[in-house]
């Protein structure tokens, strides 16, 4: 080879490249268009041609020239209408571009390449034979006579030849095997040494041997363009940091404080801009992976004899060149398999009355400090059902394990190792290796893959990306004395169990700790076990870890103790909830043993790491680990701390894995974490939240925790008696005042200093109950007795913690005391001059409740009809269509649930335009949000009775 | 040292720096050694094989840190205010060898050096290329490679 001058090689290369891979994307429009010819499209793949050829020629690179030359006619001829572009001629430009671009990266032995099966149709072509085209032979004569001058060529570089070829072009063309196996006939030789400006017709085989089988693989690009500006503005930060390293080396010697801190910002503001700016130059947009899909579908597509139309969204997102370089092969995978699998044939598509072209679209855009990339298709889905038959018939999982799985984990099934989903194995894909392989490159690249699929809807595969690798959110944690940092990827939030309740939330289950989060399990991992670290435990008093020998974490009591204090911390929710068994002698309750536990999610599960401390959330640079310690697949690698120490990252799938956690884990133990699950919901979403309090020693009163505003401690003196009415000065106004004795018959307020007051909020106005404590905040699910101790401003009775405690109706005793505020309100009566009067469905287990908001209703005029559950309010709902004309539904019901029963009626068109209002105890924002995808209107706290009244009488006033 | 016999035509010197591991004093090719260090700061990772004792931070690179009185099979090296890093580079990174302490750099004779026995001081021959005596002292001239060879089964 006698190009000498590698700079301008590498231009060459370079430039070349970029052309070739516009060329692609060209040429399929130039399909797309047909006879419809954009001449400016036509003349820029002609220029390309054409400065490659120019180059090449220049270069010395005879076959590559010569490929271009042909091309370049051809495309001629498109320019001056002499052709119409169709499929096949585009088919063969496009195979020689591939050829062209094969040449060009593995430069050295292009003059050595056959491209005699590119020629002939291409020839062919320019001579207005297209039918010879489309069916290529390889005959070699006329590439013989094409070239003059034939020069002696050793044998030895004949026999190299095949090899080369095989490790050159790989690729899929239906051509590979006569190049490839046939033996090469003398003949065909020379064009590897035609060119005048060589002389050194052959080279050692043997160099050219390793050239071509190592060149193929270094593809990963070395250089990297980078916008001028970009450098410029590189350069002015490098400036002013060397200035303000003189500043400082400045500030040092004079011993100035003040300008040291000035001097620290400054530095502070270049570093971080610098690292934007140093970090920008490695961003590159998607779209360079995105390019060549159009080719990958079309070609597919024309093999399977699909038609499939490709639409590719958000071509400029960024992502860091990493990222780019190793994302190209798992959505070239997930491309193929929505071509191969998703998209149906035509004919079966007409046949479900779909359109007959396939769609497949593929969309980048930015999400949550994430990139996602969707790649979305109208095909046949996937069938949860079908891949879990085909993973309990391959042995994957067993038919337990699959019982108990969601759809999503089902579809998710596909991800396990040799696992493939084509029903025969085709060529393209389904050879049982795919989707696992799609998902560890995946998981190498911090990224996560979900796949939602609706049977004969289609799928959506969505991918998760990081911007960049190398600088991530981290949240910082501390076990053992030692930090650690956990990608914020994977952390879901933060849980901090106080230690009064670490008993009550946290069991065993077979032989796995489990933690009870907004009603679902989830399994707990200690980290100091999962890497065997010693136990420890952070003891705020003393500011130390100290060992902790517990053999369970529900066990509190350490033989280390820590010193005995009341829990100081939070005197919100955690106070609330159960201060009844809270003792203050006791040292298992000492904060230092609250549980802290970090809610980490992998791409298939959810499980708590229970840790020491939580710490800050830090922006950390990963570095590699050293290959002493690639044994630990617990890290993810290191990062250096602010402070110079290194802190370890986890790797939260792989410590999952080493503490045999498993989502499709179907042991005994997960069917066991599912039935406790489901029991703990049923137990949790009736739980009735209260507010429990004194009139006077004797007995305890309470009332619905969420009508409560807030608690005031007052002194007796702060109470004023104007007009025959208790007042007091409340928030620039004056609070009126009433203690449960006003109307009820029940001991009178205790004769004390200190009082409380609770705050509600009634017709608007603030309102205050007078009342003793002790007070306390508790959930409770006991059935509430509506009958035995019922009287005027006592709605009943309940039993906690041994004491009858009565449940206080505010609202009627306000009602009672001051009428007129009730007055004002009329809309809470019903319209009679329609003459018509509404009938309200009520659906509620609990008798309580149900009198109750029967009560409500019947006051407001309303006629109402009752159903102890949902399936028997169903039942009287069709047998009372025509009354009907609202459904107020408590959720949690045996037989049919409130959600269930509104699933019901919504798909029956008689009565999906009826209101349905959902009561609920604690209105959990999934439950709501659950409660609208089934299609309620409102969602209301029980014995809200304000709220839930003006809300029935807004629906009844537009329904007449 | 190979290198160093190759060419050896006449009396080749090579610089030895010397350390004790525990009692056992050797020595290594000064031109291998990349610094020498006290830092003891080190993060210890969980997990990591025995002989590990931690890892640390030199100026942005993480260095792993072998206690080679474990790896040689002497027991655990007592960190003092005496015990040094040193630092050595491996293929695509670089090891610290946490030594007991320091003692003199020595000119030595390549010609002079001997092939290790198969037990010198407790350490297994095959960590050492070869021995040096001086008048009054046998250094043992360790094998990096063989010192920074990663066993099957941890250690």
């Amino acid at each position: 080879m006698q190009i000498e001058d590698d700079e301008i090689l590498q231009g060459f290369i370079e430039e070349s490249l970029e052309h070739l891979a516009d060329i692609e994307t060209d040429l399929l429009a130039i399909e797309k268009a047909g006879a419809d010819i954009d001449e400016n499209l036509v003349n820029k793949v002609f220029r390309a041609a054409h400065s490659i050829k120019g180059g090449a020629g220049f270069m010395g690179l005879t076959v590559i020239q010569e490929l271009s030359h042909a091309m370049e006619n051809i495309l001629g001829m498109i320019r001056s209408r002499k052709l119409v572009p169709n499929p096949e001629i585009v088919n063969v430009l496009l195979q020689g571009s591939d050829k062209l671009e094969a040449m060009i990266n593995n430069i050295q032995s292009s003059n050595d390449e056959d491209i005699t099966e590119h020629l002939i149709p291409l020839n062919a072509i320019a001579e207005g034979n297209a039918a010879q085209a489309a069916a290529p032979k390889p005959a070699p004569e006329p590439l013989v006579e094409a070239i003059p001058k034939p020069v002696v060529v050793p044998e030895p570089v004949v026999t190299p030849e095949p090899v080369i070829n095989e490790a050159v072009a790989p690729e899929p063309a239906p051509a590979p095997t006569p190049e490839a196996v046939t033996p090469v006939p003398e003949p065909i030789v020379p064009p590897v040494s035609v060119s005048p400006a060589q002389k050194l017709t052959a080279p050692p085989a043997t160099s050219q041997l390793t050239a071509a089988t190592t060149a193929p693989q270094v593809k990963a690009d070395t250089s990297l363009r980078v916008h001028v500006s970009l450098l410029d503005s590189l350069m002015t930060l490098a400036g002013e940091l060397v200035l303000s390293r003189n500043q400082l080396l400045q500030t040092i010697g004079s011993n100035d404080l003040r300008n040291a801190e000035a001097v620290g910002q400054r530095i502070d503001l270049i570093t971080s801009e610098l690292q934007e700016a140093i970090m920008l130059t490695r961003m590159q947009p998607i779209g360079n992976v995105f390019s060549k899909f159009p080719r990958v579908v079309r070609d597919l597509s024309k093999q399977l004899n699909k038609t499939i139309e490709l639409t590719i969204v958000g071509n400029d997102v960024e992502l860091d060149k990493t990222i780019i370089e190793s994302i190209n092969d798992p959505l070239t995978h997930l491309i193929r398999n929505s071509v191969d699998h998703g998209i149906e044939m035509p004919a079966d598509r007409k046949q479900m009355g779909k359109a007959e072209k396939g769609i497949i679209i593929l969309k980048a855009y930015h999400e949550a400090g994430q990139v996602v990339i969707q790649i979305r298709d109208d095909g046949k889905g996937l069938d949860g059902e079908a891949l879990a038959a085909s993973a309990i018939s391959k042995g994957l999982i067993t038919a337990e394990q699959a019982m108990i799985m969601s759809d999503k984990e089902k579809v998710n099934l596909i991800f396990l190792p040799g696992f493939s989903m084509a029903k025969k194995v085709t060529d393209v894909s389904g050879r049982g290796v795919g989707m696992d392989v799609v998902k560890t490159n995946l998981d190498k690249l911090g990224g996560q893959v979900e796949i939602v699929s609706e049977v004969g809807n289609g799928t959506t595969i969505s991918i998760k990306l990081p911007l960049t690798l190398a600088i991530i959110p981290c949240q910082i944690i501390t076990t053992s004395g030692e930090r650690y940092a956990i990608p914020q990827v994977n952390l879901e939030e933060l849980l901090r169990i106080p230690a009064n309740q670490v008993k009550k939330r946290v069991e065993r289950v077979g032989n796995a700790e489990v933690v009870r989060l907004r009603g679902n399990l989830l399994p707990l991992i200690r980290l100091a076990d999962v890497i065997e670290t010693e136990r420890t435990y952070w003891d705020q008093e003393e500011a130390e870890h100290k060992a902790d020998r517990r053999g369970s974490i529900a066990d509190r009591r350490g033989k280390t103790s820590p010193l005995f204090q009341t829990d100081s911390e939070g005197q919100g929710k955690e106070n609330k909830s159960s201060t009844n068994d809270r003792s203050v002698t006791d040292r298992r309750f000492a904060a230092s043993s609250a549980l802290n536990i970090v809610v980490v999610s992998t791409s298939s599960m959810k499980y708590g790491l229970i840790v020491d401390r939580l710490q800050d959330s830090e922006e950390i640079v990963i570095k590699p680990l050293g290959r002493h310690l690639q044994q630990c697949k617990g890290y993810a690698g290191a990062t250096i701390m602010g402070d110079g120490r290194i802190a370890l990252i986890l790797d939260v799938s792989n410590l999952a894995k080493m503490a045999r956690l498993t989502s499709i884990d179907g042991t005994d133990r997960a069917n066991e974490v599912a039935l406790a699950a489901a029991e703990l919901i049923r137990a949790q979403k009736d739980k009735q939240a209260l507010l429990i309090f004194r009139n006077s020693e004797h007995e305890q009163f309470a009332v619905p925790l969420n009508q409560v505003e807030r608690i005031e401690k007052i002194k007796r003196s702060e109470i004023e008696d104007m007009g025959g009415r208790r007042v007091m000065q409340y928030r620039g106004g004056s609070l009126a005042l009433i203690t449960v004795d006003d109307i009820a018959s029940v001991h009178p307020l205790a004769d004390q200093d200190d009082l409380l007051v609770i705050v509600f909020n009634i017709c608007s106005k603030p309102i205050g109950l007078l009342a003793i404590g002790p007070i306390d905040a508790i959930e409770i699910s006991s059935e509430i007795d509506g009958v035995t101790l019922k009287q005027p401003g006592i709605m009943g009775s309940i039993i906690i913690d041994a004491h009858t405690t009565m449940l206080v109706d505010v609202f009627e005793i306000v009602q009672t005391l001051y009428p007129e505020w009730f007055a004002e309100k009329p809309a809470f009566k019903v319209d009679k001059t329609s003459g018509v009067i509404p009938t309200i469905l009520i659906a509620e287990d609990s008798n309580f409740f149900r009198n109750q908001v029967k009560s409500y209703m019947t006051e407001s005029g309303y006629k109402v009809i009752e159903g102890a559950d949902g399936a028997i309010a169903w039942d009287l709902l069709q047998k009372h269509a025509d009354e009907i004309s609202m459904v107020v539904t408590d959720i949690e019901m045996p037989n049919m649930n409130g959600f269930e029963l509104t699933e019901t009626i919504r798909k029956d068109p008689k009565y999906n335009k009826i209101p349905i209002i959902a009561l609920t105890t604690l209105a959990a924002d999934e439950d709501v949000a659950k409660g609208k995808a089934v299609g309620v209107d409102e969602y209301h706290i029980k014995l809200d009775k304000e709220k839930l009244m003006t809300c029935v009488h807004d629906y009844i006033k537009r329904l007449f | 040292m190979n290198e160093s016999k190759a060419t050896a035509t006449n009396k080749i010197l090579i610089e030895l720096a010397t350390f004790f591991v525990g009692d056992a004093l050797c020595g290594m090719d000064i031109l291998k050694i990349q610094e020498i260090n006290k830092l003891m700061d080190m993060t210890k990772v969980p997990q990591a094989p025995s002989y590990v004792t931690g890892i640390l931070n030199l100026r942005g690179q993480i260095v792993t840190i072998i206690d080679l009185g474990k790896k040689l099979g002497l027991g655990a090296t007592d960190t003092t205010l005496n015990s040094r890093n040193i630092i050595v580079s491996s293929p695509g990174e670089h090891v610290g060898l946490l030594v007991t302490r320091l003692s003199d750099v020595i000119s030595a004779d390549t010609d002079k050096i001997e092939r290790a026995p198969a037990n010198m001081g407790g350490i297994q021959g095959e960590f050492f290329s070869g021995v040096y005596k001086t008048d009054d002292k046998l250094i043992g001239i360790l094998d990096v490679n063989k010192v920074l060879r990663i066993e099957e089964q941890g250690h």
